[in-house]
């Protein structure tokens, strides 16, 4: 047999093999399809308006307010929170601890279908979606944008877990040399990855550095892309800690029982690094705090607003994490992950929703339509992830 | 509301010097508070560790 027939059968092979892996599996009744499939079904309908009326069809967006809770949670919120990958990477790659080799594969899935599914709804948020493709072709670089930089890096860092993630396909397709290939690019494409993350975590946050005028005081600073980058970090961890916890519920058959004493002992670290970091994010809120004089603005609705995100959603499960850690007790972490999860949420849309305009009489409030979209995006990213990992070998040891 | 205002950066220097000190200090407590293990390991780890009469 010469090497096209040989291409040819397995070619023919592997594409009947996705083919029979597309059929569903498991029970169809689930609550989670309950909920999930009209939400879908309702965000398509939404959508199919959005992109033959306008985005004022279905938005309460205005000229006043161009960013709602697409960019604001989607984008802003979703990217912070696909931090975990490249923390766990560098952790793994760089700084060669096993320890957290187990989840290194369902933690980059995360990170790839977050950013897929999140930076992907930015098309839904653009006026004229099909320009999308100007910074990537060059009919419009626009390269004295912070967007110019957000963009190329969400495109590369797509590719570059794509490429970390790649292993587990090729393992899945039974394709041994493609696997052995795409393993060797890993360590490559995860420094690569790291570098490209660090440096759009920072971008979201430098993209509000134009708004200085329009941002409440007690959230503007000039040190927001150095915030919105440390505080990736453990809003990542977080987000780990509290989908590892559903996953080790809802994939048990899928997990060794070792499996699961050992994952008590990755929880631990991840919760000590959050800890740590949470730490340092607020001790930087706290210098800028006393730097910019904000105890001058401290004592009306907008400073106990502050208070309530700063102290309650960083401060407290800071030292939950900490007490936790300390006394073993995985309950208390998996509560502070759930606040640490909420302060992020805060602290975004606070930044890019919230105390936007603030000053302005007609504030912005999303409608309904904009949050069926969300729940739909979220519900579609679940779908996915679980098709996946029901079908290749996610939770295996690498 | 469009205005800009210029923050004198020597104004809180003092503050700002005395509370990187106060975060140094924390933080060494703070990763020493997590690396010893806690209350209930050390009782888990001395009873492991007593002979049986």
């Amino acid at each position: 047999m010469n090497n096209t027939a040989v291409f040819t059968s397995e070619f023919n092979r592997v594409f009947k093999f996705f083919l029979q892996e597309l059929k569903p599996r498991g029970k169809w009744l689930t609550p989670f399809n309950v909920i999930s499939i009209p939400i879908i079904i309702a965000g398509l309908i939404i959508l199919y308006f959005r992109f033959v009326y306008g985005l004022g069809s279905v938005t309460n967006l205005s000229q006043d307010f161009p960013w709602g809770l697409w960019i604001g949670f989607d984008v802003v919120t979703g990217v912070a929170f696909a931090g975990g990958s490249y923390v766990v990477t560098f952790v793994v790659y760089v700084m060669r601890n096993e320890k957290y080799h187990s989840i290194v594969r369902v933690t980059v899935l995360n990170g790839l279908l977050a950013y897929v599914f999140y930076a992907g709804a930015l098309v839904l948020d653009l006026g004229r979606p099909w320009h999308i493709v100007n910074p990537i072709i060059g009919n419009s670089f626009g390269y004295n944008s912070v967007l110019f930089l957000v963009s190329w890096h969400f495109l590369l860092y797509m590719i570059a877990m794509f490429v970390e993630f790649s292993p587990v396909i090729a393992e899945w397709a039974q394709l041994e040399k493609v696997r052995k290939f795409l393993s060797a690019l890993t360590l490559g494409a995860v420094i690569f990855g790291i570098t490209l993350s660090i440096l759009h975590q920072s971008g979201l946050g430098a993209l509000f550095l134009m708004a200085k005028p329009k941002i409440h005081p007690l959230w503007y600073s000039e040190f927001i892309p150095v915030l919105f980058f440390v505080s990736s970090i453990y809003a990542g961890l977080s987000m780990i800690i509290f989908e590892g916890t559903i996953s080790h519920k809802v994939f048990k058959h899928l997990i060794g029982e070792g499996s699961h004493h050992h994952y008590d002992e990755i929880v631990l670290g991840l919760a000590k690094g959050a800890a740590i970091t949470m730490f340092v994010y607020y001790f930087f809120q706290a210098l800028l705090f006393i730097h910019e004089k904000r105890w001058e603005l401290i004592n009306d609705f907008w400073g106990y607003w502050y208070l309530v995100e700063v102290i309650g959603f960083v401060l407290i499960p800071c030292f939950m994490f900490a007490y936790a850690v300390r006394n073993r007790n995985l309950g208390l972490i998996k509560v502070a992950s759930v606040m640490a999860i909420l302060g992020i949420i805060l602290n975004r849309l606070n930044v890019s929703v919230i105390a936007f305009r603030w000053y302005a009489v007609d504030h912005y409030y999303p409608s309904w339509e904009e949050i069926v979209v969300t729940l739909m995006v979220i519900s579609v990213e679940i779908w996915v992830l679980r098709w996946i990992v029901t079908r290749m070998p996610v939770f295996r040891n690498p | 509301m469009e205005f800009y205002t210029y923050v004198n950066i020597f104004e809180t220097k003092g503050l700002e010097y005395l509370l990187l000190l106060s975060f140094l200090a924390l933080f060494i407590l703070l990763v020493r508070y997590l690396s010893v293990p806690g209350t209930k390991d050390r009782v888990a780890g001395e009873k492991s560790s007593t002979p049986p009469h």
